[in-house]
């Protein structure tokens, strides 16, 4: 079956079958593998995307359910040489490690600041709380935020698009 | 269809994480400086390539049929309706590879594929490899495989193991090896002690869960004889001589190439998709991938030893140890992966960081029929700290003194010898970070 997604602000037609999960599709079909694949199951928000403006787990949606639907993943949001504030916060806070978790990590931060541009430590826990790290123990990952919303609040309301 | 289509050469140094040196400050110093990771940049893209993320035009794709038993002898394995599901290319079996050799870490136990009339040890056991178009035929292929076994007694505890009418899960025995530690005397000082405390802990399975499954892609070079392998490893050259012996290449026909890796804690040390991989692409001339599930990952790799730890420690009037006697038994599970390593080390760490004079101690690793366990973070010691604390906090309460002050009592100082006899020549701020904690945790003696 056909549908049309819009990845990244990129409007795609595709062939799927009514099994694909829409993490392969993004992974296999569109080359996107900065979407992970952890546990396949739910639990562990490797494979988070941003779908209508809500963090989703991409390894439960299959993709017939994707039409119409607007996606944005990690890859969205920056380029190695023109990061965005989270990225670049990331980075800076020395928030990553073995870096799997990350993409996930850094897509519901955003759509934490998207909503709550001051967030406390507690909302920012809360946000990030469908997302699983095994390297970091979180501070570095809380302070990376923190420090995100700082360069947000900075930059203007504009940087929030 | 993909866009991401790569060149080989993209994927053999460009994305690892020792090749780039952005945003590393020219320092001769690196202590003491914010140094910001060399690798950060990609993995904040997702432009960072970890092995599943790897792909080939024309590649394949393996899964593997595991045991259906803990503890069996294979009888019968049939993949006549397997290999009829549309796109599968290859299903190997044992009798398919009868050079191919066992492997493993420190003792090579762990076979490549049970063949009919051998058993398989833990459910992560390899029956058949299926290779096949897609991951979809290749599972539908695998779930069609019948197999016939005899089950035998399955082992799950290692002091039933050990017992003399268990039957033996390899054929030198159950317990893989036995180490002693011996110090001074230790009967005489436990007459001597004010008090003598005897406890048995037990620790339980702990999986290292890196968030990335073990996954890897292999290619064949036909002309040249190599192989190269995309998989995580912690012991690049271990898992290539490893792989090489078992496949009866030699070293130099072996690439290992290391992409990012997901997290490893201990759990990447063992061969886990390598060897399947390099059979596969050799058979087939073709690029192919595998890639666990969380399941299959839980199942098939190495986990955290559960510890059986047996502590008794005399102490005199003044608060001072005076005699300890311990006992490890580790199971080890299935195979022995780094277990006669982490088992004996958590024994030679059974006083912790405490000075005592007079020590004995016995430690075994066990095969069981549970998931191996091999190494995680801390390798044994993590097992022992568990049991060692909790003596002395029961030695502190009985004796009736505040629980820090025992502790900084009996801590290593310079030149403390180690149960192995290692004498501790350099700094030893362990005396130092408990009156630290005490300072920063406002304590107030913790007595009862
Ligand atoms: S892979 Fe989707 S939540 Fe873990
Ligand atoms: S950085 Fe490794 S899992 Fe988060």
């Amino acid at each position: 079956m056909q549908i049309t997604i819009t990845v990244n602000g990129a409007k795609r037609e595709l062939e799927v079958t009514p099994y694909t999960r829409l993490l392969d599709l993004l992974r296999e079909d569109l080359g996107l593998t900065g979407v992970k694949e952890g546990c396949g199951k739910g639990e562990c928000g490797a494979c988070t995307v941003i779908m209508n403006g809500e963090l989703t787990a991409s390894c439960l949606v299959p993709a017939p359910q994707a039409d119409q639907a607007e996606i944005v993943t990690v890859e969205g949001l920056g380029t190695k040489d023109d990061l965005h504030p989270i990225q670049e916060s990331f980075v800076e806070a020395g928030a990553v490690q073995c870096g799997y978790c990350i993409p996930g990590m850094v897509l519901a931060s955003k759509r934490l600041l998207d909503e709550k541009p001051k967030p406390t430590e507690k909302e920012v826990r809360y946000g990030l709380s469908g997302n699983i790290c095994r390297c970091t123990g979180y501070a570095k990952i809380i302070d990376a935020v923190m420090l995100a919303a700082d360069k947000l609040a900075v930059e203007g309301s504009d940087s929030n698009d | 269809m993909t866009d991401q289509n790569k060149r080989i050469k993209d994927y053999f140094c460009k994305h690892t994480t020792r090749c780039t040196i952005e945003g590393v400050k020219k320092s001769k110093r690196f202590v003491g400086h914010d140094i910001l990771k060399a690798d950060a940049w990609d993995k904040v893209t997702g432009e960072a390539v970890y092995p599943d993320d790897i792909s080939f035009d024309d590649m394949l794709h393996i899964k593997i049929k595991r045991a259906v038993h803990p503890h069996a002898i294979l009888k019968d394995i049939d993949i006549s309706r397997a290999k009829k599901v549309q796109g599968v290319v290859d299903i190997i079996v044992a009798e398919d590879i009868p050079d191919v050799r066992q492997f493993g870490l420190i003792i090579r136990d762990q076979p490549v594929l049970i063949a009919p009339g051998e058993k398989m040890r833990y459910m992560g056991d390899a029956l058949a490899i299926i290779v096949a178009e897609t991951k979809e035929a290749a599972k539908k292929a695998r779930d069609l495989i019948q197999v016939k076994v005899e089950e035998l007694e399955v082992i799950t505890d290692p002091f039933r193991a050990m017992e003399a009418d268990a039957p033996n899960i390899h054929p030198d025995g159950n317990i893989v090896i036995t180490h002693h530690l011996n110090r001074g005397d230790v009967d005489e000082a436990f007459k001597n002690s004010a008090i003598v405390e005897e406890n048995r802990y037990q620790t339980q399975f702990i999986d290292q869960l890196p968030m990335q499954n073990e996954a890897g892609v292999a290619l064949y070079d036909e002309r040249h004889g190599v192989v190269d392998i995309w998989a995580a490893t912690q012991w690049l050259h271990d898992t290539q001589a490893d792989v090489a012996q078992s496949l009866r290449l030699s070293k130099d026909q072996v690439r290992i190439i290391q992409p990012t890796i997901g997290g490893a804690f201990g759990k990447k040390e063992d061969v886990s998709v390598h060897i399947h991989l390099a059979i596969a692409a050799m058979r087939t001339g073709r690029p192919v991938k595998l890639c666990f599930t969380r399941e299959e990952s839980m199942i098939t790799q190495s986990k955290r030893h559960p510890i059986t730890i047996i502590n008794k420690t005399g102490v005199d009037r003044d608060g001072y140890l005076t005699a300890w006697e311990t006992k490890f038994v580790g199971d080890t599970g299935a195979y022995a992966s780094s277990g006669p390593a982490v088992v004996h080390k958590g024994m030679y760490h059974a006083t912790g960081p405490y000075n005592c004079p007079n020590l004995r101690g016995v430690s075994h690793a066990v095969y069981t029929n549970n998931t191996y366990a091999g190494a995680m973070r801390g390798f044994g010691t993590a097992q022992g700290a568990f049991a060692y604390e909790q003596q002395m906090d029961i030695l502190a309460h009985k004796l009736n003194i505040d629980p820090a002050e025992f502790r900084l009592k009996n801590i290593y100082q310079k030149d403390s010898i180690t149960p192995n006899g290692q004498q501790l020549t350099h700094s030893v701020n362990a005396e130092e970070t408990i009156k630290r904690v005490m300072e920063l945790s406002d304590w107030k003696g913790g007595r009862k």
